[in-house]
């Protein structure tokens, strides 16, 4: 412990320590017991001159209070009673899209979309304008790639919905694409 | 007795109070840089709220032994006024000092620990002012235990003698902060130097009484 670290912790204690000294004053604080016992021995200087008398904190007050505290983070009790707030005003408040319900549905909607396109024997489909943009749901049957990209979105798909929805929409999409079962295949023997 | 006040006291409870009771003495740039260090614990910064206990546990022990019957158990009082003012920090947006804050936090407590143990509290020093408090300390003297009162008197000695031996320099600037309350700015106007003089002077003083002090705190 250098007299310039012990004279920036002077400065500290009299709130006259520049803002950019501070940062690292204070990570060395927290590593370094005998600076943190120098700081209050500062601090009992000057209470003892402008009080005297009276009863002094033992040294070992400041880590008691530390234990106390354990390692809660500060503002506990606001924190959970936001928690609380927020969990109790979840039905009325919530987005739509949020609900567990509404977003089975989507997802499986997604889901039953991302089959219907990888399908070319689906007449609405085939219908479709060719445009470059959607030209790749156009082509005569799925590439590996693309099996692999919905093997996929199964997966993640699978994370969000319900077992029921999963199995339907799995089976209907097995049923289209045999390509999907070899993938799927292939990515477990992969792992 | 009054009705107990709120905890956490709100910022708002703490605007009524009289004038003057905020610093409590406290010198220039102490209540900056507490705001400072409580920004930083309530970013759960651990250190920064070490430093607040460490600045202020003399003073919290000492007015929560004036208020309690039994001056021994001042210290589980203080600790118990620390740890809640750790955990409502949250609540404290700095429209008052700190120490106005912990000092109400800690009078409360030792209201609490009063009436819990359905003893008769000494009311009206709550109501002081800590200056006041401050004030009336001899006459409290008699509720410190035997021990506390001889290790405070030995470290008044101590302190004092310190700052008898300090060269002439070092001792005007350490009153003037301490005692006086300046800023480093005034300091350094009153004694016609560079602040840097007056940052520098300051803490050999200290480092001084620090090596006075140390055998007796260790």
């Amino acid at each position: 412990m250098t007299d310039q670290i012990r004279e920036q912790l002077s400065a500290l204690l009299d709130g006259e320590l520049p803002r950019d000294e501070m940062d690292l004053l204070m990570r060395r604080l927290e590593k370094d017991p005998e600076l943190r016992r120098t700081f209050g021995s500062y601090a009992l200087i000057g209470e003892t001159l402008r009080a005297p008398g009276g009863r002094v904190a033992p040294p070992s007050f400041a880590a008691r209070v530390t234990a106390a505290i354990g390692d809660s983070p500060a503002s506990v009790e606001k924190a959970s009673t936001t928690r609380a707030v927020s969990v109790a005003q979840q039905p009325q408040h919530v987005a739509l899209w949020k609900r567990p319900m509404v977003r089975t549905a989507l997802a499986a909607s997604v889901a039953a979309t991302a089959v219907l396109l990888f399908r070319p024997d689906v007449a609405p489909i085939a219908q479709l304008e060719v445009t470059p943009a959607n030209s790749f749901a156009m082509s005569a049957s799925p590439t590996p790639a693309q099996s692999q990209r919905l093997a996929g979105y199964m997966v993640a798909h699978s994370q969000f919905s319900t077992p029921m929805v999963r199995r339907n929409v799995l089976s209907s999409l097995l049923a289209a694409d045999p390509g999907i079962t070899r993938v799927s295949y292939e990515m477990g023997e992969a792992r | 007795m009054q009705a107990m006040p709120n905890f956490p006291p709100s910022d708002e409870s703490m605007k009524s109070r009289e004038p003057g009771d905020d610093d409590a003495g406290l010198p220039a740039g102490t209540e900056q840089s507490d705001l400072e260090l409580v920004r930083r614990a309530q970013q759960n910064e651990r250190g920064a709220f070490d430093l607040l206990v460490l600045k202020y546990q003399h003073k919290v022990i000492k007015l929560v032994a004036r208020l309690l019957r039994d001056p021994t158990e001042a210290e589980d009082v203080a600790q118990e006024a620390f740890v809640k003012a750790y955990r409502a920090l949250g609540s404290f947006r700095g429209d008052s000092a700190f120490y106005t804050w912990l000092y109400r936090i800690a009078v409360n407590t030792a209201r609490n620990s009063i009436a819990s143990r359905q003893r008769r509290p000494l009311d009206y020093e709550a109501e002081l002012s800590e200056s006041e408090q401050n004030n009336v300390a001899a006459r409290l003297k008699h509720d410190d235990t035997p021990e506390a009162t001889v290790l405070s008197e030995e470290i008044r000695q101590t302190v004092n003698a310190a700052i008898e031996q300090l060269p002439e320099d070092l001792r005007t600037a350490i009153v003037l902060r301490e005692i006086e309350g300046l800023s480093y700015e005034e300091i350094a106007t009153t004694m016609d130097c560079p602040v840097g003089t007056v940052r520098s002077r300051i803490f050999r003083a200290r480092e001084a009484i620090d090596r006075a002090l140390k055998p007796l705190i260790d």
